[in-house]
């Protein structure tokens, strides 16, 4: 159905002839325009397909060059559909608000609510909820760091018009979350309680930690007496170092697990720590290495599962 | 969601002037102060409304004006008609 009517003939929609000057196209799609725009037509559902139709025919004939490529059967009706509009109408008659309480006007039928007591009612509580809505919710955004997003903090947001608004940012937030901060938005017009400001957080990335749901992920680096020897080693965590044990014989990739050292979850409960070990040779030659090295022969081979 | 003046001019491929002339003439009433207007998505929708009618249309400026009123007021009535049914539904019952 879809592809049905967008090759709907341009030509058939507007009516007008194949030969038709700009200035007709213009105004055959004037006259439609006027007769089929969905907010002219705010109860009839069907004008909104038939206005989008019209709107695709008018966009390629209008246009000299694509109208000579139709012509030219180098191009069909398809894709001269414009972007999804949004129609006042939707807006208008959400939750009857009238698009706004500015946009409410009763003079169409202010006289029939004298004799109508269902009428006069709801005018009278319009008026009270336009007179008691709450003021509008207001979006900002703040960028805290890692650190602050694992363990909790205080933030300050300067607002444009000077004043500032403590935000605390709850432990364990995660990116794109959002804290809502009742009555901090925009004030009623009227009567009614100030909307809410929706604070959205975005966590900076850390030098060596990120994230990974619950856990914190660190790549460690250890020499390779340390991985092969084993031993203690001091470890970052979000919340201090801490000494661990690097077990004998150990490889990169090899993965500690630091119990509770993760980001705390909703029920107190705390996610681990996850710390891969990244062997490292000295920075530059070693003497002293490459003489113990040079009579030492490997018994294993690292890249067994490589061979075919 | 509020949406502030730049990004409403932006959104609704507008100028200044040609905003401010809407405001005067009360087809678009954003909230706020008037040197820190808040638009909303209805206000937009709006926007297109009157570009549609004057570029698509030919309408005139008068002539908007004129549309806008009796549209407010359709919706109001529209609005009137779907409660007074609604509300006489529920006397029924």
């Amino acid at each position: 159905m879809f592809g049905e009517v967008s090759l709907k003939d341009p030509y058939e929609i507007l009516g007008v002839a194949k030969t038709a000057t700009a200035d007709e196209i213009r105004s055959a799609y004037r006259k439609l325009a006027k007769k089929l725009h969905p907010d002219l037509n705010p109860g009839d559902k069907s004008a909104e397909d038939k206005f989008k139709d019209v709107t695709g025919a008018h966009d390629l004939l209008s246009d000299a060059e694509k109208r000579r490529r139709f012509d030219a059967g180098e191009i069909d009706a398809s894709g001269a559909e414009r972007p999804q509009q949004r129609y006042y109408k939707d807006y208008a008659n959400a939750g009857g608000a009238g698009g706004g309480p500015r946009y409410q006007n009763a003079s169409g039928f202010a006289d029939f609510a004298q004799e109508d007591d269902f009428l006069a009612e709801l005018l009278r509580r319009r008026e009270q909820q336009a007179r008691r809505a709450p003021g509008a919710d207001r979006l900002y955004q703040l960028e805290v760091d890692f650190l602050d997003a694992v363990n909790g903090a205080t933030k300050r947001i300067t607002l444009p018009d000077g004043t500032s608004l403590d935000v605390a940012i709850p432990s364990g937030i995660q990116d794109g979350q959002t804290i809502r901060l009742r009555g901090k938005g925009a004030p009623s017009r009227g009567e009614g309680p100030p909307g809410d400001a929706l604070v959205e957080i975005s966590i900076r990335p850390h030098k060596f930690f990120t994230r990974e749901g619950d856990d914190i992920l660190l790549e460690l680096p250890v020499t390779i007496s340390e991985a092969i020897l084993g031993g203690k080693v001091k470890a970052p965590t979000p919340t201090g170092a801490v000494m661990v044990t690097v077990p004998k014989g150990s490889s990169t990739g090899s993965t500690l697990r630091l119990k509770g050292k993760g980001v705390a979850r909703r029920d107190g409960s705390h996610g681990d720590e996850l710390i891969k070990l990244k062997v490292m040779t000295p920075p530059a030659p070693d003497a002293g290495l490459e003489a113990f090295l040079s009579n030492w022969t490997p018994n294993y081979d690292p890249r067994r599962d490589m061979q075919s | 969601m509020i949406i502030s003046k730049t990004e409403f001019l932006y959104r609704a491929q507008t100028d200044q002037e040609t905003l401010q002339l809407w405001i005067s003439e009360e087809w678009i009433a954003p909230q706020g102060q008037d040197a820190e207007p808040e638009f909303s998505e209805a206000d937009l929708a709006r926007a297109s409304l009157i570009r549609n009618l004057q570029q698509d249309m030919g309408v005139n400026t008068e002539g908007v004006g004129v549309i806008l009123n009796l549209l407010d007021q359709i919706h109001s009535l529209r609005w009137a008609l779907s409660e007074r049914l609604r509300l006489k539904d529920d006397g029924a019952a």
